[in-house]
């Protein structure tokens, strides 16, 4: 098993966010995190890449233990995650901010540009290499920032929400980029409310819902899950897809 | 920059003292470089690291107390007291650096402004450092080594090959990895850590250098001028005048504070000519009114500005 994550309970003060979610991540999966608003999926995720140490419970990647490892411990070990809201350095060209992400496994600069340029091609963004990252739209800078996680050579990536907002062709482009991130051979957990993204590309899905883990299965499964319908995808949505009797 | 560009730069920075011949332009072109030596020193931590510091004028007065100190106490040459103000510099940064680079929000800027105010106070009332009266250096020299020149010359060219050093040392730190890391970590704090940048650890590197050549321009400072009390070693505006020149020529740019110090130092100097003594708080609502102007019209500086407007002429040829 790549990651393990066993009874992961976070706390803050009085208030339990995580009450026990577990998740097997094998090599090469794409898994789709779903749930309505304050479920608990973004906190199950920062205790995932280290953002947050749980209160209870293990995280443990390819059987060792990283529970309360910092998140520079776990992009070391190989997880690379993206942010809700793109984080990219905004003073940065496109290629400078790859970069950045190259130079954890490249130290020279010379090495480090290669494997970033290697990655612009990858991702798309090579003909803007050198154009500053805040020259971009919401979904170049979403496009940017799974590009910089890519230069650090990651086995598993996580990316929150990266194709929120974007335009139905926006975000064919970005499932596009997504398959062939999968079929370079890293492992994906995405965070999404766009229900077609998580349909399209998650092989097994988990849902959350007032912290817990309500549902786990295929995508089919889950759209016609009663507990799922009931928390999250809501009857008239069952309805539309004909998934619900 | 173009070779060309690099050619006429060097051509006007070394001619320009030899082209007037008059000492009033001499000592322009000498306050303008040391200016742009403090204010180059300041870009490394505030420019290219985005951690804004007001309190420089801490190391700027350390470096400048201590060649006076060195020669009050053993009369050596002033040349003795740099290391040691770089040396004092150094444990202020440290000592500053190490629990306030690790804050998120305002905390270091807060720190910087209230350990130069604090030292100030502590200078202006210890007699050891000549307190309110402060120090003074050699009048005549007893040697070169005193660095005591009649004509400013020597001390504009001192002062160059000093800022050649910091703009060489800054350029190359640009392209390497720790300039992209540093400047990264100016752009997100969250999004560099999670790429293992190093945050706190470079933000420090940065602050320790920019102590060592601000505490360098204040020892320079102190050779050209012979004397330096609390006021003019640690206060608030010698900090604000670094910020400001960096911010107008454009910070987190190689040259943004060399074209800063060009343009507020020959308007500084002319409306002290203009007002005489009279128009000291004239100084202020300079500096007031330019702050203003920076923040509501070219918060990058007038670097950004040029290359904005150059963006736009080249659209509308193309």
């Amino acid at each position: 098993m790549l990651l393990r994550a066993e009874d992961v309970q976070m706390d803050f003060g009085g208030f339990r966010a995580l009450s026990g979610a577990s998740l097997d991540i094998a090599q090469g999966e794409i898994i789709g995190l779903i749930g309505p608003n304050g479920a608990g999926k973004s906190t199950f995720f920062n205790c995932l890449v280290g953002d947050l140490t749980p209160s209870g419970g293990r995280v443990l990647l390819n059987e060792h233990d990283v529970t309360r490892a910092t998140p520079e411990a776990h992009a070391r070990l190989g997880i690379g995650r993206s942010f809700q809201v793109p984080a990219t350095f905004e003073d940065l060209t496109i290629l400078e901010n790859v970069m950045v992400g190259a130079f954890l496994r490249h130290a020279r600069v010379r090495e480090a540009r290669a494997q970033a340029q290697r990655v612009l091609e990858l991702t798309g963004l090579d003909a803007l290499a050198d154009h500053k990252a805040k020259s971009l739209g919401t979904p170049g800078r979403k496009r940017l920032e799974i590009a910089r996680v890519l230069a650090t050579e990651p086995k598993l990536m996580l990316l929150d929400e990266a194709l929120a907002g974007l335009t139905p062709v926006e975000v064919q482009q970005a499932i596009e980029l997504v398959r062939r991130i999968h079929r370079s051979g890293i492992t994906l957990v995405i965070v999404e409310h766009v229900m077609e993204v998580i349909l399209t590309l998650a092989e097994r899905v988990v849902v959350f819902n007032q912290g817990k883990v309500i549902a786990r299965g295929t995508p089919a499964e889950v759209v016609n899950d009663e507990a799922v319908i009931d928390a999250y995808l809501g009857h008239s949505h069952a309805r539309r897809h004909g998934k619900h009797a | 920059m173009r070779r060309a560009g690099w050619v006429a730069l060097a051509a006007v920075l070394l001619l320009f003292p030899l082209s007037f011949n008059n000492p009033y332009y001499e000592q322009l072109g000498s306050l303008v470089l040391l200016a742009a030596i403090s204010a180059s020193a300041w870009n490394l931590i505030g420019g290219f690291a985005g951690q804004v510091s007001v309190g420089n004028a801490v190391f700027f007065g350390a470096g400048a107390y201590m060649p006076l100190l060195f020669y009050k106490l053993w009369q050596v040459s002033p040349l003795l007291g740099f290391p040691a103000g770089i040396a004092v510099s150094l444990v202020i940064a440290v000592v500053i650096g190490i629990p306030t680079l690790r804050l998120s929000g305002h905390y270091f800027s807060m720190a910087t402004i209230a350990v130069a105010e604090l030292i100030r106070i502590v200078v202006s009332n210890w007699d050891f450092l000549g307190a309110a009266i402060g120090l003074t250096g050699p009048a005549t020299p007893r040697g070169w080594w005193d660095l005591v020149f009649r004509s400013s010359n020597p001390y504009y060219y001192m002062f160059l090959a000093v800022l050649v050093t910091l703009l060489a040392i800054t350029y190359a730190i640009q392209r390497s990895r720790f300039g992209y890391d540093l400047r990264a970590s100016r752009g997100g704090e969250r999004a560099a850590r999670s790429l293992v940048v190093p945050v706190s650890s470079y933000t420090l590197y940065a602050f320790m250098l920019s102590a060592t050549f601000t505490s360098l321009a204040g020892s320079l400072y102190v050779v050209k001028f012979g004397f330096i009390d609390p006021g003019s070693g640690f206060g608030i505006l010698v900090s604000i005048n670094m910020v400001l020149i960096a911010a107008l020529g454009g910070a987190g740019r190689l040259f943004g504070p060399l074209l800063g110090a060009a343009i507020l130092i020959p308007l500084q100097t002319e409306t002290n000519n203009l007002f005489g003594g009279g128009g000291t708080g004239l100084t202020y609502i300079l500096y007031g009114g330019i702050i203003v102007l920076i923040a509501r019209f070219e918060p990058g500086g007038l670097f950004e500005m040029w290359d904005r407007l150059r963006a736009k002429w080249g659209s509308h040829a193309a």
